[in-house]
């Protein structure tokens, strides 16, 4: 389960993650970007209540940044401790702009 | 006439002052019978001296089968004390109870329970000669109740019409059928208790040769069913029922509502002549049968026997084999469900035909209804064991949530840390997603999963099996974690993770199976 919230201010846009990002959910999440990386030279992703990435999320993730920093710049808050260390195993702590 | 019994009344009191004439009066009745055999009749004793106890000796010595009966407790007590009860057959009289007007509170495969004032219950047997029925339930009550598990146990033996009883005292109880049909809003609180005490049996060693193995009458019923099956399908449950191993863990064998009592908070078993050893399979087999088997085809059944309906039956069966199992997983409570009806049909096909259920319209359509579902079970089904930490399911992408599910019950049952519980998830979607694409691709197969707790150190392991090709996804070389984005591949990373998350993961292909096990220490 995924619960996606999107709010767009100008060319900036926050998306707020709530749930599990795992093979099944992460097709939902590339659907719901698509007109966000369209429209967005600033994504914030929102990780506070999301629980749980796999490597499937981890793809969306990385195409999505792929994207992003072509054009401007996409950075994820409010990693948890959890999440983090799947980020640091993966070498995505050093790709992805985290705070 | 040489092996005539002779029965002679004794009457009032017998002491000093009459023994000579009683004596007297024996020995005229005995006088030209040839008899073999004497019962001496003590309903009207009152009370026997030494000089009396001499006069029955006297009459043993010329005739030594001799017995008293129908001793009341005062002259038992004498008998008692001076040893006659060793040498000879002294019989109490049975008080005399009547349960006309009282409630049935609860009913087992050998009798009717009422209660007979406010403190006590009777127990009614159907056997019209039931003292050794009576004397074994006294014994395997006894036997459970010092293996820990809490029952009642009978205080006295009495007669009730044409019929012996044995007496309970069982205060402010009431059977757990009873909090079921009175009180639906107590559903799960039932369920829970009815449980806890069904593990607590289930978990109870039996020191051998106490309790008569339950195996041995479930082959005795498969072996009865060779002559009303076809030749394969005979086989089959033949072979099934031997396959499962001996087990010396205690089943109760009537393990339905009416037969658990709640009494001052506390749950009590009331009726345990059916007590026995065995696999729990053969006791969930008996319980599906009180809830749902027995009423399938006639709903009225069970509401006349527990006092609720056939849905509340069914729902109370559901709920207690999934809080047995420890799943909500249906696919799992359904497998495990699958194997009770094979042993429950054979049982009420066997009871039926042997009750001359061929003979009337009613029993051959039950028996063919019955005999249909065990058909389509047998050609399903190959083992009656099961294993509750195991699910077996077709490895495709849509089943991944359910692995979670059945993996995540084990892990919260463990009290697994949340992150570990997040890994081992992350660890699992990878290894399962994997299966689902290349085991049996572009073809369907099946996957077996099994979760493993163990404790010193709390450690949990979870294998995965599919008979699809040969795959070992540790093979490949672990990704260049270092590169930059532009240069990633996504590739290879779930199995990546699934090693730097896990304590230990192993592959082997055996026996046809890959097999992959993932260790994680808690």
């Amino acid at each position: 389960m995924l619960n996606i919230k999107k709010e767009q201010q100008g060319e900036a846009a926050i998306v707020s993650l709530e749930g599990h990002l795992d093979t099944n959910t992460a097709r939902e999440l590339e659907e719901e970007l698509k007109d966000v990386l369209l429209q967005t030279t600033s994504l914030t992703l929102d990780f506070e209540k999301l629980e749980y990435v796999s490597s499937a999320g981890l793809r969306v993730l990385l195409s999505a940044h792929k994207i992003m920093s072509g054009k401007g710049e996409m950075k994820l808050v409010h990693v948890s401790e959890a999440v983090m260390e799947i980020f640091d195993i993966t070498g995505f702590s050093d790709v992805l702009n985290i705070e | 006439m040489s092996n005539e019994t002779i029965t002679i009344r004794l009457n009032g009191r017998i002491d000093s002052g009459n023994a000579a004439a009683v004596e007297q009066d024996i020995l005229s009745q005995l006088e030209g019978v040839q008899a073999s055999a004497i019962v001496l009749d003590a309903a009207n004793l009152e009370y026997i001296s030494s000089a009396g106890l001499r006069v029955i000796l006297r009459v043993k010595k010329s005739i030594s089968d001799l017995k008293i009966i129908n001793v009341c407790s005062e002259v038992y007590e004498i008998l008692d004390m001076t040893g006659f009860t060793e040498m000879m057959t002294v019989e109490k009289a049975y008080r005399v109870v009547s349960i006309e007007g009282c409630e049935e509170i609860g009913r087992g495969a050998n009798g009717t329970i009422y209660r007979i004032d406010q403190d006590n219950v009777v127990k009614v047997y159907n056997n019209a000669d039931a003292l050794e029925d009576i004397q074994h339930e006294r014994e395997v009550a006894k036997l459970a109740l010092i293996l820990g598990i809490p029952t009642a146990i009978s205080y006295d033996v009495v007669k009730v019409g044409e019929s012996y009883g044995s007496v309970f005292e069982l205060l402010n109880a009431s059977s757990f059928s009873k909090i079921l049909a009175t009180e639906p809003d107590k559903m799960d609180w039932c369920v829970e208790e009815y449980v806890k005490m069904l593990k607590k049996i289930h978990s109870t060693v039996v020191p051998e040769g106490k309790l008569p193995d339950m195996k041995e009458t479930v082959l005795d019923w498969a072996t009865f069913m060779q002559d009303h099956l076809p030749e394969a399908a005979g086989k089959k449950l033949m072979a099934m029922v031997e396959a499962v191993p001996h087990d010396d863990h205690m089943i109760h064998g009537d393990y339905h509502t009416k037969n658990v009592e709640l009494q001052n908070d506390e749950v009590l078993l009331i009726d345990m002549d059916t007590l026995s050893v065995g696999h729990p399979i053969f006791e969930l087999a008996s319980i599906y049968n009180a809830f749902v088997g027995y009423s399938e085809l006639d709903h009225s059944i069970i509401q006349h026997f527990q006092g609720f309906s056939f849905e509340t039956g069914m729902t109370f069966w559901h709920k207690s084999l999934a809080a047995y199992l420890g799943t909500d997983n249906e696919r799992k409570i359904r497998e495990v469900e699958d194997k009770a009806r094979i042993i429950g049909y054979t049982r009420m096909i066997r009871r039926s035909i042997r009750r001359k259920g061929l003979e009337t319209e009613e029993g051959r359509a039950e028996i063919a209804y019955w005999t249909k579902e065990l058909l389509e079970l047998l050609d399903t089904v190959d083992t009656l064991l099961f294993n509750i930490n195991e699910l077996e399911l077709d490895a495709v992408a849509d089943n991944l949530q359910e692995v979670q599910d059945f993996i995540d019950e084990h892990l919260t049952a463990a009290d697994c840390p949340l992150k570990a519980k997040m890994q081992i998830g992350v660890a699992v979607e990878e290894i399962f997603v994997n299966i689902t694409h290349y085991a049996y691709s572009p073809k369907i197969g099946k996957a077996t999963i099994r979760v493993e707790v163990s404790e010193d150190p709390v450690s949990v392991s979870i294998t995965f099996l599919d008979r699809g090709v040969p795959y070992d996804p540790l093979a490949k070389a672990d990704p260049d974690v270092t590169l930059s984005a532009e240069e990633r591949q996504i590739g290879g990373l779930g199995i990546f993770m699934t090693k730097k998350l896990m304590d230990d993961v192993v592959y082997e292909y055996k026996d046809g199976q890959n097999i992959l096990i993932l260790k994680k220490n808690l």
